[in-house]
């Protein structure tokens, strides 16, 4: 049944979409990092209305499910006239459903900065922002860097969600191959490997920059 | 020491108040700081003197009354007479004047010991990068710290991080410092470095400050004034050998005795 030839001979195509894949996983975690540290500053805003909000809508969008989500903008949006190609469509699904999760990652980073560099930083004059940027960011990444890694793997093993949205990523990919030729067999089979072969390095990877960030920081969070 | 206590106070606590939940930890303080004078409060854990020096360097928020900076209103601005709750410009403005040493020395442990003490000359003062180097160098040399420049915090004793933290505070040049239990968190055998350094700064320093302290014989040696607090208020004040050496009141008294016990019982 198994065939190496036609296994082999498909790879460049899969390839090919792995990097649709592989893009769209890094544009959706910049997307999910942005959002979610905004979340995260409003969540802490002194303007109660603003915090009600943000953490309405933040559950709102942790407890529905992500395809839903996807469906949404992409079928839905452009009755409101925004019409999004599917590659935007799907990153744009896939930061906004991550960012809910990248907050708590953020809020625990920064939680853990002690009292006392607040302080300091308010006794030096520093403006609110320069407190931010200065002093409690710099300290609040670096420990939460593999948490951080952790979501990425995550969110590049949940694209082919996106195949629900026509995005013609890896699996799409596969599911045509497959539709064409009958070969199911090889073509996912190849999907799994590509997988595997790219998100088994990563997550050792991160546990590396874990194990180095708790020699420098003592323990991680 | 310092006998230029004349003029106008620099800092005016009036009617001050402060209460946590149910808890009055200071019930109508009324206190003022001359330019210069070095103020050294003591009292029981609890009295309300960390509370006091921490509003004056607006991390704490007084329930009722007003603080004044060098004539100007710290946690309030004065609109057509009535007084209004000052915005954030407002409260940095005021500020600037007023630099603190705490008691678990807060540096930033993500920098080097020279940045610790040029990012605020840069991000606050806007002194260019040279010449808040020029002037943390100095400083680092008064405190005897000028080879520690590229350590991390993390790489140095307790005392040394304190003095670090002094000479954070210092390159400000702020009008009035503020000492918090500077040595309360040091072992033993660094209290001294620390002191000495803080004897130093007092003797050159032309600026202010108010010294919360356990160290009785320091606090009598520097200061040109000594509070006793006690219960949120007040109890007395007056030169050292006074506050020291005749106690108008029982609870300064015991006070002192019960200090002086257990120092000789250590």
């Amino acid at each position: 049944m198994w065939s190496w030839d036609f296994a082999i001979s498909i790879l460049p195509q899969l390839l090919q979409a792995m990097i649709v894949t592989i893009e769209a996983t890094i544009v959706g975690f910049v997307i999910a990092a942005l959002l979610g540290l905004l979340w995260t500053l409003c969540k802490r805003s002194p303007f109660t209305p603003l915090r009600i909000a943000v953490n309405a809508f933040v559950e709102f969008i942790k407890s529905t499910p992500l395809l839903v989500q996807l469906y949404f903008i992409f079928f839905v949006f452009p009755a409101f006239g925004v019409s999004l190609s599917p590659f935007l469509a799907g990153v744009l699904g896939l930061g906004l459903h991550y960012s809910t999760y990248l907050t708590e990652v953020f809020r625990t980073g920064i939680d853990a900065i002690p009292k006392g560099q607040w302080e300091a930083g308010s006794a030096l004059n520093f403006s609110r922002v320069k407190i931010w940027t200065q002093i409690i960011m710099p300290q609040a990444i670096p420990p939460i860097i593999p948490m951080l890694g952790n979501y990425f793997i995550v969110m590049f093993k949940e694209t082919p969600l996106l195949s629900a949205i026509s995005l013609v990523e890896m699996v799409q990919t596969a599911q045509m191959i497959g539709s064409a030729s009958f070969r199911y067999v090889e073509a996912f089979t190849d999907v799994g490997i590509i997988f595997l072969v790219l998100s088994y390095p990563a997550s050792l990877i991160v546990g590396v920059i874990n194990k180095r960030i708790k020699q420098r920081f003592g323990q991680s969070i | 020491m310092n006998e230029h206590v004349a003029g106008e106070p620099l800092v005016k606590y009036r009617n001050i108040g402060k209460r946590f939940g149910a808890t009055e930890v200071l019930s109508d303080i009324n206190f003022d700081i001359y330019p210069g004078e070095k103020v050294a409060m003591i009292g029981p854990s609890g009295s309300g003197k960390t509370t006091l020096a921490r509003m004056l360097m607006t991390l704490e928020k007084p329930s009722k009354g007003t603080i004044e900076v060098g004539g100007e209103l710290l946690w309030h601005r004065n609109v057509n007479g009535r007084l209004m709750e000052a915005n954030a410009s407002h409260l940095r403005k005021v500020r600037g004047q007023i630099g603190m040493v705490f008691q678990h020395f807060n540096l930033f442990p993500h920098m080097t010991i020279l940045r610790n003490i040029m990012e605020a000359q840069v991000h606050v003062l806007g002194r260019t990068k040279q010449e808040a180097k020029e002037q943390a160098v100095k400083l680092l040399e008064k405190v005897g710290l000028a080879d520690k420049c590229n350590a991390y915090p993390a790489q140095l004793s307790g005392g040394q991080q304190q003095r670090v933290a002094m000479a954070r505070a210092l390159v400000m040049k702020p009008k009035i410092m503020l000492f918090d239990e500077v040595t309360s968190a040091l072992d033993p055998e660094l209290v001294g470095e620390v002191l000495e350094v803080i004897r130093e700064i007092a003797e050159e320093e032309e600026m202010a400050m108010l010294l919360i302290t356990h160290e009785m014989a320091f606090a009598r040696d520097i200061a040109d004034r000594v509070v006793f607090m006690a219960e949120g208020q007040i109890i007395e004040q007056g030169p050292p050998k006074q506050i020291f050496n005749q106690p108008k009141h029982q609870r300064t008294m015991n006070f002192l005795s019960r200090f002086s016990a257990q120092s000789q019982s250590v």
